[in-house]
């Protein structure tokens, strides 16, 4: 073992770049003379490109990918930049969780409070499609009192849009994608048509779940996937396979039956000129004496490069946009960057089944119940929704080490009895706390930039919701005939931290996405919900995606820019 | 023994497995012998008596998944998963600390090194890291629950990764071509293992 003082010597230093890390290394760089003649390396100079372009869209996720295609089907000159690279699913992508690693957003992020979020794997990712990559491909809509619960509770925020501006949005991205699901669904306002595919077959997890429910007079229903259920055909995309059962959603689709934005959105906009370049990581907003932005500058192969744009689209997720305004100190006035960061209850329970359960197969969620929207006993603000869970092996057996800390043989043991286990989960809504936010820590990444912190601790609300859903999911694991019941408490996807609203005061963008602060700025994507809903968030960043597009179209229409 | 051996070594060399699937298994069980990079030879000793204890596999002998070499190779890569507990510093002094934390506690209770306790003694010490009671004023530096908590979920995260282990449990999810029709309670596709009863 190293001593004492040398570990104390070593200090806080990044784990990402081995040669800033190593002491020795680094005193050996340190101590390298310079060689005489040669002179001090200059910063390269940025390209000029003169080139500017309609609009830039940074990230190609559920929140850019949709606009991305709107405005280039408008005849916009479009590029995208995404930080991540350009992925040939059927051929690269590995049935094994392992393998699938480069999937997530692996940069370090730092993770405090009471209950730190954990990210990477969990609610993260890169490249071409971001995380719709590994979504699970959950398609609920929300109900409409989801957008106001300051109205119903007196907590928490209305949005500053109805439900009503969203269903036109559903119902062509539910058609677009492909969504299987059941016609009619049983929750939420009678809709204008149903789902084009039937859904998906139920697994394991989901039979089991039904069965309990149907004991205990709990409505269920086969879930909304964006996955196949048949062969599908869109114009400008082109037919998409029917998913095979294989289960690995969450690893990343290998035949394109799951509707992620790389064989969507993103082909539709190439098909109609937009540019999607990857690898390009951005670092600066440039803007001009005004304030407005004026081009981004980005690395991409270890180049720095330029962009110009008219307009520019931040939609890099709830951390990575907060991260790129705080970084350039830009839309800042409102106070409410990094603020109100919200965490879906992802509460997990799991048993064990007499029957074979073989819960790597098939669609993950397959099975839905929404009666627990707003259930009459409840003591909280909001609601939950129930889905069963299949799961892949190795995530497992991590939550089973963090979870039930099991170790030795009795992990091996519980282990063993994979094939048998099952689980339900929830997703809910989470109320913003002054306590949740996040910030830039002093500690660097491998590019020099400072790692965001994000603080998290469950508050009264969200711990009565989860003990609410425990009891619940405990009675119908129960009724299923599971054993050795335990839960693993999680949050979900991270929200909110670039709110819209209907004031500068206390909001970054209004209803349309577009910046108080900066007028040819827009954000979309899961940071400018001002509710963290009670449903999975893609089909509604998806939704609000396609409308800021729409937005921003109309404004140019008529020349309010 | 659930489930028979050789499952998923049987499987490799058939069309249901994707080649990319293939490459990445193939690659964890042909993995030649392998020499620590980032630890010096005693953390990495001390470090291997840790695994055995979190996921002992004395059985396998000679084949023993080698969860070290995973552990040992990250950190010298300096690879990261994308977040970590801000309450522990970065995961390379983490790992220093808190193995060195190990054989404080060690030393405090049964004044040994921890390679030379026996198998309960060692479980003893691993459980006071896991509760955060362990004795030793590394502790103080890197919050043992913490540290417990990564550490096991990494070696847990390498273990069932690889082929063998997840023979142990009958998994077979890697041969997916060309889909599972089969996918209800107690339904069995011909190619997934059956239990041994």
């Amino acid at each position: 073992m190293p001593d004492e003082e040398e570990l104390i010597e070593e200090g806080v230093v990044s784990p990402v770049q081995p040669e800033v890390q190593d002491p020795l290394l680094r005193q050996l760089l340190q101590d390298a003379p310079a060689a005489a003649d040669t002179p001090e390396p200059q910063p390269a100079k940025l390209p000029e490109p003169t080139d500017v372009v309609d609009c830039v869209v940074i990230g190609t996720g559920a929140g850019g990918a949709p606009l991305l295609a709107r405005l280039a089907l408008a005849g916009l000159r479009v590029v995208a930049l995404e930080a991540g690279p350009r992925h040939e699913p059927r051929r690269d992508f590995a049935t094994d969780e392992q393998a699938q690693a480069f999937l997530f957003w692996n940069d370090e992020r730092l993770s405090a409070g009471k209950h730190p979020l954990s990210f990477g794997n969990n609610n993260s990712g890169t490249g071409v499609g971001g995380s719709t990559l590994h979504y699970t491909a959950y398609t609920p809509r929300v109900q409409p009192d989801d957008l106001r619960l300051r109205t119903e509770f007196g907590r928490g925020q209305d949005w500053p849009l109805s439900y009503d501006d969203l269903a036109p949005y559903y119902d062509e991205l539910e058609w677009l994608l492909g969504v299987s699901g059941p016609s009619p669904y049983p929750w939420g306002p009678e809709r204008q048509r149903g789902y084009p595919l039937p859904p998906l077959p139920l697994n394991g997890a989901a039979q089991l779940m039904q069965r309990a429910c149907e004991k205990l007079g709990i409505r269920t229903s086969p879930a909304a996937n964006a996955a196949l259920s048949a062969r599908y055909y869109q114009e400008g995309i082109g037919w998409r396979e029917a998913c095979t059962n294989r289960g690995f959603c969450q690893a990343g689709c290998s035949n394109g039956a799951k509707a992620s934005m790389d064989v969507t959105f993103i082909p539709l906009a190439e098909a109609h000129g937009a540019e999607v370049r990857a690898d390009c990581f951005v670092t600066e907003i440039e803007r001009d004496a005004q304030g407005r932005v004026t081009g981004v500058v980005y690395q991409q192969h270890g180049q720095e490069q330029r962009q110009r744009c008219r307009t520019l689209f931040l939609c890099a997720g709830a951390v990575e946009t907060p991260r790129l305004l705080l970084l350039n100190e830009l839309a800042l006035s409102s106070g409410h960057v990094g603020r109100n960061l919200m965490a879906h209850p992802g509460l997990q329970l799991w048993g064990t089944f007499d029957e074979l359960v073989r819960p790597n197969k098939g669609i993950p969620g397959g099975l839905i119940s929404e009666d627990t929207h707003r259930p009459r006993d409840a003591d909280f603000a909001g609601g939950y929704l129930l889905q069963s869970i299949g799961v892949m092996p190795v995530t497992f057996a991590s939550q089973v080490a963090r979870g039930r800390g099991l170790w030795g043989p009795q992990l091996r043991e519980y282990m063993s009895q994979y094939n048998h286990v099952a689980g339900i989960n929830i997703l809910g809504d989470c109320l913003p706390h002054a306590d949740n936010y996040l910030e830039l820590s002093d500690e660097k990444d491998a590019r020099g930039l400072p790692k965001p912190r994000i603080y998290f601790t469950n508050q009264e609300n969200e711990l009565r919701m989860n003990a609410h859903a425990e009891r619940v999911m405990r009675r119908i694991w129960d009724a299923a005939g599971a054993r050795d019941v335990w839960a693993f408490p999680r949050s979900a996807h991270v929200i909110g931290t670039c709110r819209m609203g209907l004031s500068g005061d206390d909001a970054v963008v209004d209803a349309d996405g577009r910046c108080f602060d900066v007028p040819n700025l827009y954000i979309c994507d899961n940071s400018v919900f001002p509710s963290a809903l009670s449903v999975n968030p893609a089909l509604t960043i998806m939704a609000l995606s396609l409308r800021t597009a729409d937005r921003f179209l109309e404004k140019q229409r008529r020349r309010d820019l | 023994m659930k489930y028979p051996p050789g499952t998923v070594r049987a499987l490799l060399d058939t069309p249901h497995v994707s080649d990319v699937t293939r490459a990445a298994l193939q690659a964890r069980l042909d993995a030649p012998a392998y020499e620590p990079q980032f630890f010096d030879a005693d953390s990495y000793r001390l470090l291997g008596a840790v695994c055995q204890r979190l996921l002992p596999q004395t059985e396998r002998g000679a084949e023993a998944i080698d969860l070290p070499a995973g552990i040992d190779r990250r950190l010298f890569s300096g690879q990261a998963d994308g977040w970590r507990y801000d309450v522990l510093p970065p995961d390379r002094e983490a790992y220093r600390l808190g193995l060195g934390g190990v054989q404080q506690t060690a030393q405090a209770q049964f004044q040994q090194d921890f390679l030379l306790l026996s198998a309960a003694q060692q479980d003893q010490v691993l459980a006071a890291v896991q509760a955060g009671t362990a004795p030793g004023d590394l502790w103080l530096k890197v919050d043992a629950r913490r540290f417990f908590e990564e550490l096991l979920a990494e070696a847990t995260i390498l273990y069932y990764s690889h082929p063998l282990a997840q023979e142990e449990i009958g998994y077979v999810g890697m041969a997916d071509l060309p889909a599972w029709t089969r996918i209800g309670l107690d339904e069995r596709e011909e190619r997934e293992p059956q239990e041994v009863k």
